[in-house]
């Protein structure tokens, strides 16, 4: 285990480190230099070559590089453009939403794709199932703007259930908070079902067929109890795997929900960098994404393979 | 028994309206995408106006036809952009040796580390707006999916016998590759580029929606519905045909891929 631990923290910090340099390679080269931007264009050349030695814009790059990410490994990303403020403290105010949208939406989607799993596989090849797989493949197929529109339109102004805009912090009301997030929240289940019922069925199909469900049968187990106790129990193992990979892509999926439905997240903000070309805030940001998607299925992997024997020991023969 | 393959035959139904629509929009295009009609605002259904105007009184038919020459070309060419380079990508690290093959890998997982359309968002804040650097984003998106499959098929590929066989007698590796195991790959691939068209019609759409792909007065679904948005509560209906329209396009290059994969698997089995 410390050996299959060892090596997946390794090439974890490996992938990291190619993350940081995709990320400091690709956001150096904005046009429109950062001297330029912030002097404006009619400033004369020696202010700007001033600007840029101050800045540090004219040493090497791999020396900026460098300078970028110690800095960087120590929270400390630089003073956003845009906002005049820290980009640590800007994405730290940010996080709760994004982290209750991301936790709610993958826990909706995960209570709403296993009964569905579990439906399709015991039904399987007949009518239910295949209702199910199309149902889910559709609905997973609609773009998230789409459907969120199409939410916004009935819940939120025929139904009224539903505030249209404006989030709502825990501290100012925990129940107008809950109120905000949970349409964003179903929203985003809805794109994750198809993927994840579908593991959840195949992974039953396969556990219901061994041998050991036939012993379970002649034993004269319920059904119930054979289900959840051999059956559910081998077949938990890939769909923790995929709940984990889903929930970290989630983290930096929210982009659209939260523009909809004006949730200040860490999506609004990406966008905002984008838009002005904010180089310290989109490097933050991309960084702090990616980190959590890297940390989220590394956690992944070691919990599965704490769980599941046979993963750590093939990868310890494998290769 | 032989069992209908009902993905293929729906997927390439609703393929087909989409090229029909495709196609239309060079043929018989209703009214100029920009051609607008301040006094008929909102219109719904109407003899002149099929589905209607949006908030300009354009006419929102047109507009969709417009839209789908650039869901097609943008996706169908960042799709094809992605998948040559992760097919290089892939290939190149399947066959050099541990130290490349591990450091290519590793770049193709820091780039499977980025999120949904986080390399895409990212890449048009360094590219720009427009169609041209949509489609670039968009294929930078797409390189590490074909780059592992790729690669997982090479591997798979080289324990052959027929591969075996070829390099003893003394076949190049460039040729191995591209004359042996490239038309036996072709297939998987072709199921994996026609989801991926899906996933990039909903990427284009998206960073139009965002504002980040085509710009107006163009006309593009994603765009279309970000305009839309600013009246949803009071003009629901202008919401209704663009989302129809996308959800068709990507439903259908899915359920193709989806179709070619069983249909393959089932010529596998039938062997």
């Amino acid at each position: 285990m410390g050996r299959y631990v060892t090596k997946r923290l390794l090439s974890a910090l490996a992938v990291l480190f190619f993350v940081t340099l995709i990320t400091f390679l690709v956001l150096s080269v904005i046009p429109g230099d950062q001297a330029v931007l912030s002097l404006g264009l009619d400033a004369t050349s020696e202010s700007i070559e001033a600007l840029r030695s101050s800045m540090g814009l004219d040493r090497p790059f791999y020396v900026r590089y460098l300078e970028w990410l110690f800095s960087a490994i120590t929270f400390d990303f630089g003073t956003s453009a845009v906002y005049g403020e820290s980009v640590t403290s800007l994405i730290a105010s940010r996080i709760p939403v994004t982290f209750s949208l991301t936790l709610f939406s993958i826990a909706v989607a995960t209570v709403i794709s296993a009964l569905l799993g579990l439906f399709a596989a015991l039904s399987r090849g007949k009518g239910a199932d295949g209702i199910i797989r199309t149902a889910v493949m559709i609905t997973s197929s609609l773009p998230s703007f789409w459907i969120s529109l199409l939410a916004l339109i009935f819940f939120c102004g025929h139904l009224g259930w539903f505030p249209v805009n404006g989030y709502i912090s825990p501290a100012e009301g925990f129940a107008g908070f809950l109120r905000s997030i949970t349409l964003p929240s179903f929203i985003l289940a809805v794109g994750e079902l198809a993927l994840m019922t579908r593991m959840f069925r195949s992974s039953l199909v396969r556990s219901l067929s061994e041998d050991y469900m036939m012993a379970c049968e002649v034993k004269g187990l319920s059904r119930a109890r054979a289900l959840f106790h051999y059956a559910g129990r081998s077949a938990i193992i890939a769909p923790i795997t995929l709940i984990g990979n889903q929930a970290a892509k989630l983290f930096g999926g929210t982009v659209i929900v939260e523009t909809v439905f004006s949730l200040p997240g860490i999506g609004r903000l990406l966008l905002v960098a984008v838009e002005q070309r904010d180089t310290a805030l989109l490097q933050g940001v991309v960084l702090f994404i990616t980190f959590m998607v890297v940390l989220m299925n590394l956690l992944t992997d070691i919990a599965v393979a704490a769980a599941d024997p046979m993963i750590r020991l093939g990868e310890e023969g494998g290769r | 028994m032989k069992k209908r393959n009902f993905s293929l035959a729906a997927g390439l139904i609703l393929l087909s309206v989409i090229f029909i629509l495709f196609i239309m929009s060079y043929v018989y295009l209703p009214y100029r995408i920009d051609q607008m009609d301040i006094r008929n605002r909102f219109s719904m259904h109407s003899a002149e106006h099929l589905l209607g105007t949006d908030h300009f009184g354009r006419d929102i038919f047109s507009r969709i036809l417009v839209s789908t020459r650039s869901a097609l070309t943008v996706s169908v060419s960042s799709v094809l952009l992605g998948s040559i380079g992760g097919l290089i990508l892939g290939s190149l690290a399947a066959l050099s040796p541990l130290a490349i093959e591990l450091v290519i890998m590793r770049l193709v997982d820091a780039l499977m580390a980025f999120p949904g359309i986080l390399s895409a968002l990212m890449l048009s804040a360094v590219l720009g707006k427009g169609v041209m650097n949509a489609s670039i984003a968009i294929a930078f998106f797409m390189v590490p999916v074909f780059a592992r499959l790729s690669y997982s098929m090479i591997l798979e590929n080289r324990k052959r016998l027929f591969i075996k066989a070829a390099r003893s007698y003394g076949a190049s590796t460039p040729r191995l590759v591209l004359f042996h195991m490239l038309p036996d790959m072709l297939t998987r691939l072709i199921t994996q580029f026609s989801a991926s068209v899906g996933t990039a019609i909903l990427t284009e759409s998206s960073l139009s929606f965002l504002g980040l792909g085509i710009q107006p007065p163009g006309a593009s679904l994603g765009l279309m519905l970000s305009e839309a948005k600013g009246y949803v509560l009071i003009e629901p209906y202008q919401a209704l045909w663009p989302g129809i329209v996308l959800a068709i396009a990507v439903l259908g290059f899915q359920l193709t891929g989806d179709g070619i994969n069983t249909l393959l698997h089932r010529e596998a089995s039938h062997e």
